[in-house]
């Protein structure tokens, strides 16, 4: 026998040893992800009260950190959202799984309670100090501060140095971590980017920020309406596995069978029980459903998950997906520079692999940007309206993107890869139930539905888009084909005219006639761009008609 | 100087380029669009007739109306003609890439004609190409001559009498040439051949190398022959040149080359019927009688020779098989029933992808270096081609 003892650990310790997981897997990456964290706690927290949210994120250096070729940072958030009671504290900021929303199936940022426990571990592992907390709720007559640590070995928030202070602001959080890490700025896996993603899909934020050696920022908000978050949808039994189905039982005491099935899921109804009993080979009776849900037996759980697995039901209702919607996208992503056109689409919340979701997109031509045609577009990927910016190639959005032909839609794109030039792509998934390909939610799993359903909304917004690209394109032909004339006419009469010694007067009348020939070349031109200007003109009529 | 069969003299040049401009000229002061048409060169458009011997242009002309599209082509056109009159009207002359060089030193020189520059060579061979298209004229005609390629040609019995552009006529005795060989011009034309003894026949081989070898090792002092290396697809120099042997000298021509799709298709086709590119000027550019001599299919068995798969999967070699494949249903040339045998031995290539080098003949008895000599003047007495 092995003298080895089986021990068991807490979530913590696990977390702390796997930091790696949840997207703190390099030095650059930790401040990413404190940041994120932070402001879609922020962020949500505002939502569920009906908040307008305003935000001041600040970023500095501090100096060198502990860890080799590091920079010690902090990071500073501040929201005007509803505060954090005192007790609340360490297990929002100390300790793993303690959430809110978790498994509630609402289309919220943060879902499990990781996020924000994991950048205080790291803060903590870097530098010794976990978050530095001021907190103020509407009831709360002064703000309370205080540092709060993770006790790795319990899994359980520490308050540290707690004190009540006197803060400017009626309520609010500000949340500060001080932490080993390094600061990248542009590119594809930057703040700037992060910054940029989270105020195009945040029409009613208003952001402060302040990043290192540079003034404060301010984008302000283009809605002052707080997006309601739907209520979760009961769970749709065919989504469910069978202990889930038994558990869920558990949550409704002494009812009967037909009641909690009607009550506790969607899509089943008393036509859906009496189906279910016409059917033989289910071997269900009537008795069964009338009796009570905590009298019944394993077995019969399982008979009737069978039972429900095998009978055709309609599927999930979409009626808890969260939309940004055309027009305040639209609003929103003129903040993202100066932009020549856009085309936006707000595709109908559907269903894919059985789980309700809604997909939009943003596409923006960027004027005078600094970029090369033949470059690859800026891609701003979401998922419940949080940017990710990792792992791009794996990701159902991605993979969506390089199936269009976008060439068809007038922009270049090698075979096989991301369209190319001045253009930013942001394409946003929600969903109360995103499956992600890892725990620190950074690619979408491209599923075939999932993925198939960003194309076609990619190609609404491509077509879209094509009636400017075309009307610019005609626009352009018109006027290359008027500056041919007046640089080529001169010199192929000119020529002509040495060759064959013609006259002056002849030469006169050459240049009349080829000037008159030309101009009804231009004609044509003049009359396609008119088509493309009506057709580019309809489609705008018909955009600002449903708004 | 070159004159061909219902062609136009060199001369005609001038006269020719005035009446097209002067045409333009006039439909553009009546604002009536012109429009120019060009035979049009390509396989689509070749008719081949064993009578005739080569490939000639069909009905076929591809029409350039002038419009804002083609303003720039045009005006580009007219400016070129003008360099290329200038030359020849003092005699010089140039290649491509000279002329390309002219014209960039025109256009510094006038601002106003910066629209036409050219921001490569390709787009001023481009220029010449079309006005040779336009005229129906080599473009040997208006003084543009490509780098001379191939053709190094030995003889003891061959004498060449050359006329001069000043007029001024040369003889070369090739027999006293020593090692070096006679290069013959892109124009052919200006020379005359004659013989201090019979000649029996001349040949033409795809490899140079293997060519010098053959001379090296005796063959032009055994035989009395001439023979020519072609250096790969053979140049207009070469074509023009094999032409010329066989209408002044009267003698067989046989070429000697590998047994691949390449050989046959590209090299021995343009030599014998010329190509479809050149639609207009296959007549003086193509030698009709050459025979083809080997490597034959049957060679392999009867000497023995090492042959081998071709790599389908190389990308130029799979190119060769895919168009010699095209030429089987598009190409006149094999399609017409005189070239049957040909057409069989593509047939052979492209059922069995095996391929045999010219220089396979070196393996037959490497202790005897006048062994491919003795299969060459064997295949020849016997018959032994195609």
């Amino acid at each position: 026998m092995s003298e080895k003892k089986i021990s068991s650990s807490s979530t913590a310790e696990y977390f702390s040893k796997n930091l790696q997981q949840v997207g703190f897997s390099s030095q650059t990456k930790a401040v990413l992800t404190t940041l994120k964290e932070a402001v879609d706690n922020a962020l949500d927290a505002c939502e569920e009260h009906g908040i307008l949210p305003e935000l001041k994120v600040e970023i500095e250096r501090l100096g060198a950190g502990s860890i080799k070729n590091s920079e010690r940072i902090r990071v500073l958030v501040t929201d005007n959202g509803p505060g954090i009671d005192a007790d609340d504290l360490p297990k929002v900021f100390g300790e793993y799984l303690a959430s809110s929303k978790f498994g509630r199936g609402r289309c919220t940022r943060g879902q499990q309670g990781i996020g924000i426990s994991a950048a205080t571990t790291w803060a903590q592992m870097t530098c010794a100090q976990g978050a530095k907390v001021i907190s103020k709720t509407k009831a709360m007559r002064k703000a309370v501060s205080a540092v709060i640590e993770v006790d790795i070995k319990n899994n359980k928030g520490i308050v540290k140095k707690r004190e009540t202070i006197d803060w400017d602001r009626p309520q609010g959080t500000q949340v500060e971590f001080v932490f080993d890490g390094r600061i990248q700025v542009n590119g594809e896996a930057g703040i700037m980017n992060y910054l940029l993603g989270t105020t195009l899909v945040n029409p009613h934020l208003t952001l402060h920020y302040q990043l290192p050696d540079q003034e404060v920022v301010t984008v302000d908000r283009v809605s002052n309406e707080v997006p309601a978050i739907p209520d979760a949808a009961d769970p749709h039994p065919h989504t469910m596995k069978l202990g889930e189905f038994i558990s869920h039982s558990h949550l409704f005491g002494r009812v009967k069978v037909s009641a909690w099935l009607k009550k506790g899921f969607s899509r089943i109804s008393d036509q859906v029980i009496e189906d279910m009993i016409k059917v033989k080979e289910n071997g269900l009776n009537r008795a069964l459903f009338d009796k009570n849900v905590d009298q019944l037996a394993n077995p019969e759980f399982t008979k009737i998950f069978a039972a429900i697995q095998n009978t055709e039901l309609k599927a999930p209702s979409t009626s808890s997906v969260l939309s940004i919607g055309e027009d305040s996208l639209s609003k929103s992503i003129l903040r993202l520079g100066k932009v020549d056109f856009f085309s936006v689409v707000s595709r109908k919340p559907t269903i894919c692999d059985f789980k309700p979701v809604q997909v939009e997109v943003a596409i923006a031509r960027l004027e005078q940007k600094n970029m090369d045609a033949d470059s690859p577009v800026q891609l701003l990927r979401f998922a419940n309206r949080v940017p990710l910016q990792f792992d791009k190639s794996a990701c159902a959005i991605a993979q969506a993107i390089t199936t269009v032909n976008w060439r068809s839609y007038g922009l270049g794109q090698p075979k096989d890869a991301m369209p190319q030039g001045p253009y930013i792509f942001a394409v946003s998934v929600v969903s109360p139930f995103i499956k992600f390909k890892n725990a620190s939610k950074e690619t979408i799993d491209a599923s075939d539905e999932l993925v198939e359903e960003i194309r076609r909304t990619l190609m609404q917004a491509g077509q879209k888009l094509s009636r400017y690209i075309n009307a610019e394109d005609k626009a352009n032909d018109l006027e290359e084909k008027l500056r041919y004339i007046e640089q080529f006419g001169p010199i192929l009469v000119d020529g002509l005219a040495r060759i064959t010694g013609a006259k002056e007067d002849q030469k006169k009348r050459a240049r009349e006639g080829l000037m008159k020939l030309l101009g009804r070349d231009t004609s044509s031109a003049e009359k396609e761009l008119s088509a493309a200007n009506q057709k580019l003109a309809k489609q705008e009529a018909k955009t600002s008609e449903a708004e | 100087m070159g004159l061909r069969k219902g062609g136009k003299v060199k001369s005609d040049i001038p006269i020719i380029s005035k009446e097209l401009c002067l045409r333009l000229l006039n439909d553009l002061e009546k604002a009536k669009r012109p429009v120019l048409y060009a035979t049009k060169c390509s396989l689509d458009n070749a008719i081949y007739n064993h009578k005739v011997g080569y490939l000639t242009p069909g009905s076929k002309k591809v029409a350039t109306e002038l419009n804002v599209s083609s303003v720039k082509k045009m005006s580009r056109a007219v400016f070129m003609l003008e360099i290329l009159l200038g030359n020849i009207d003092t005699g010089a002359v140039n290649t491509k890439r000279e002329l390309y060089y002219m014209s960039k030193g025109a256009i510094k020189s006038t601002p106003a004609l910066k629209p036409l520059d050219f921001a490569d060579q390709p787009e001023s061979d481009d220029t010449i190409d079309f006005i040779c298209e336009l005229m129906e004229c080599y473009r040997e005609d208006i003084n543009c001559y490509a780098n001379d390629r191939g053709g190094q040609t030995y003889s003891q019995q061959l004498i060449v009498t050359e006329t001069m552009t000043d007029g001024t006529i040369a003889t070369i005795d090739l027999s006293k040439l020593g090692t070096s060989p006679f290069q013959p011009k892109n124009r052919p034309q200006n020379l005359k051949l004659s013989t201090s003894k019979k000649i029996d026949f001349a040949l033409i081989v795809e490899s140079e190398g293997t060519a010098n070898t053959l001379v090296a090792n005796g063959f032009t002092k055994r035989n009395n022959c001439i023979v020519i290396g072609s250096q790969g697809v053979p140049s207009n120099a070469v074509r023009g040149w094999s032409k010329l042997i066989q209408d002044q000298l009267k003698i067989p021509l046989y070429f000697f080359g590998d047994l691949d799709a390449y050989t046959l298709q590209n090299i021995y086709r343009t030599l014998k019927a010329g190509s479809a590119a050149s639609l207009i000027r296959n007549q003086d550019y193509s030698a009709p009688d050459v025979k083809f001599l080997g490597v034959l299919p049957e060679d392999i068995k009867k000497y023995d020779l090492f042959d081998y798969p071709v790599k389908e999967h190389d990308a130029q070699e799979g190119r060769a098989l895919k168009k010699a494949s095209d030429a089987l249903k598009n190409d006149p040339f094999f399609q017409d029933k005189k070239n049957r045998g040909l057409a069989d031995i593509l047939n052979w290539l492209l059922k069995n992808k095996r391929r045999c080098e010219q220089q396979a003949f070196f393996s037959v008895n490497p202790k005897d270096p006048t062994m491919p000599e003795k299969i060459i003047l064997d295949k020849i007495k016997r018959g032994n081609y195609v």
